[in-house]
């Protein structure tokens, strides 16, 4: 009994934790789109010098939308996670409760509970064990498709500090857009290990 | 555990109290729980707190099959009356639980859905167990805004939630009042501070001045008997609610 308490407890702190670092990328993605849509007008002020540079830029914007998408589908099925878990750590509750009646009890009172826990209580728990199991891997693969999500972000970020070398007299101004785009695509990627990383434990 | 006693038996009809259990912990408030029985049909008033489920559940299974309890009556919305529902639940997921209106969308927190429920209109209604019809008699504000209390004409037992109620020291924790006087040293300081309404006191006054009343069962203290019911009545009737001190 001790230990589906624990393991849901543990299960809820993941979760807390999962759901910070989902809104630290959301956060992140969200600055991501309006840092495109800034580098977008800068490419169009540079003009024909920066063309590649205003096509990666839209395709970086592109990628913020996508992910904060992926990134809101990731949280909600955090949250599918917290109801099964909560429902968990009800009928651990349940069970704590149950388990003391048995205890107290003799005849009629004793079997029915013994009956009561190795059915219905049983059943209950190992299904709620068996969704949290798999929401947790398809929690697993959410994170490695925004992984690959975020892949495609770098290099569009590495492609686009190569495009402002040849932004003419933009080019400064083009390269340090395309830096912080590097870096903020960096944090996010670090947000992601930090994610893969819970999951992993 | 607690302990199982008939305090009333005709036939096939009983009324069961559960009472004082040593081993309750000295920060919960101790609580009567109450088991009325017709034939093989019985209904659980007031079943009390989730800690003590363990307590009134052993009790409850030496006199009683659990899982052939049909109906709850929770006099109010407390959780030392009802916060164990959902494990009664457990048992019989098609248990009826009789509250007042008032509470009908609250109680569901402690657990239940929409079938759980028989919200009881402000007039009262009556309740089937077995062959016999008990009564919800109208207890408003004494304590909770939306309270009742059970009558049961064949056995002529009162159940009266927190009217009644004392809150007894150790070694003065008899099932029955004995010494009346004495008792209600232990009864004032609640009464005068829970009972919020001297309007609703005197309606409760009269109404139960017109039951023919044997027993007088609280959720707490001890339980008045014969004349004890209409010292009771008279003393209320006579006291200042409402009030701190």
């Amino acid at each position: 009994m001790a230990v589906v308490t624990q393991d849901t407890g543990r299960e809820l702190r993941r979760i807390v934790r999962t759901n910070e670092e989902i809104k630290s990328v959301v956060a992140t993605a969200f600055k991501i789109n309006l840092m495109a849509m800034n580098a977008i007008f800068l490419a169009k002020r540079a003009g024909q010098t920066a063309l590649g540079f205003g096509v990666l830029s839209n395709e970086l914007r592109r990628f913020a939308t996508d992910l904060q998408k992926q990134m809101a589908q990731l949280r909600e099925m955090t949250y599918g996670s917290v109801t099964t878990v909560t429902a968990l750590v009800k009928q651990a509750r349940v069970n704590r409760v149950l388990e003391r009646a048995r205890k107290e009890s003799t005849g009629m009172g004793r079997s029915l509970i013994d009956e009561f826990m190795r059915t219905r209580h049983g059943v209950s728990i190992a299904r709620h064990r068996e969704q949290i199991a798999a929401l947790n891997r398809r929690l697993n693969q959410m994170i490695a498709d925004t992984a690959q999500l975020v892949e495609l972000g770098s290099v569009l970020a590495r492609s686009a500090k190569i495009e402002a070398a040849y932004g003419g007299p933009f080019s400064a101004a083009l390269m340090q857009v395309s830096s912080d785009f590097e870096r903020t695509i960096g944090d996010i990627q670090h947000s992601l290990e930090n994610l893969t990383k819970q999951q992993d434990d | 555990m607690k302990t199982a006693r008939v305090i009333f038996e005709d036939g096939n009809h009983k009324w069961i109290a559960l009472v004082r259990d040593p081993s309750r912990p000295d920060y919960l408030i101790d609580t009567n729980e109450y088991l009325v029985i017709d034939n093989d049909d019985a209904i659980l008033l007031d079943p009390g707190g989730n800690e003590i489920f363990p307590a009134v559940f052993s009790a409850l299974s030496t006199e009683f099959d659990p899982r052939k309890i049909r109906q709850i009556f929770a006099s109010h919305q407390d959780p030392d009356i009802i916060s164990s529902l959902s494990l009664w639940l457990e048992f019989n997921p098609a248990l009826k639980c009789h509250i007042s209106w008032l509470w009908a969308s609250f109680i569901p927190h402690f657990g239940g859905n929409k079938e759980t429920f028989v919200a009881i209109p402000d007039a009262g209604m009556d309740i089937h167990v077995g062959n016999q019809r008990l009564q919800a008699i109208p207890a408003h504000y004494l304590h909770s805004s939306g309270n009742f209390h059970l009558y049961d004409p064949k056995a002529k037992i009162l159940f009266s939630g927190d009217v009644g109620a004392a809150l007894l020291p150790p070694g003065e924790d008899g099932l029955f009042v004995e010494d009346f006087e004495r008792h209600m040293r232990h009864a004032e300081g609640f009464h005068r501070r829970w009972m919020g309404s001297e309007k609703a006191k005197r309606d409760w006054c009269s109404r139960a001045s017109q039951l023919d009343i044997q027993m007088m069962c609280p959720q707490h203290g001890a339980i008045y008997r014969g004349e004890q019911v209409r010292r009771f009545i008279d003393w209320f009737a006579q006291l200042e609610v409402g009030v701190i001190r």
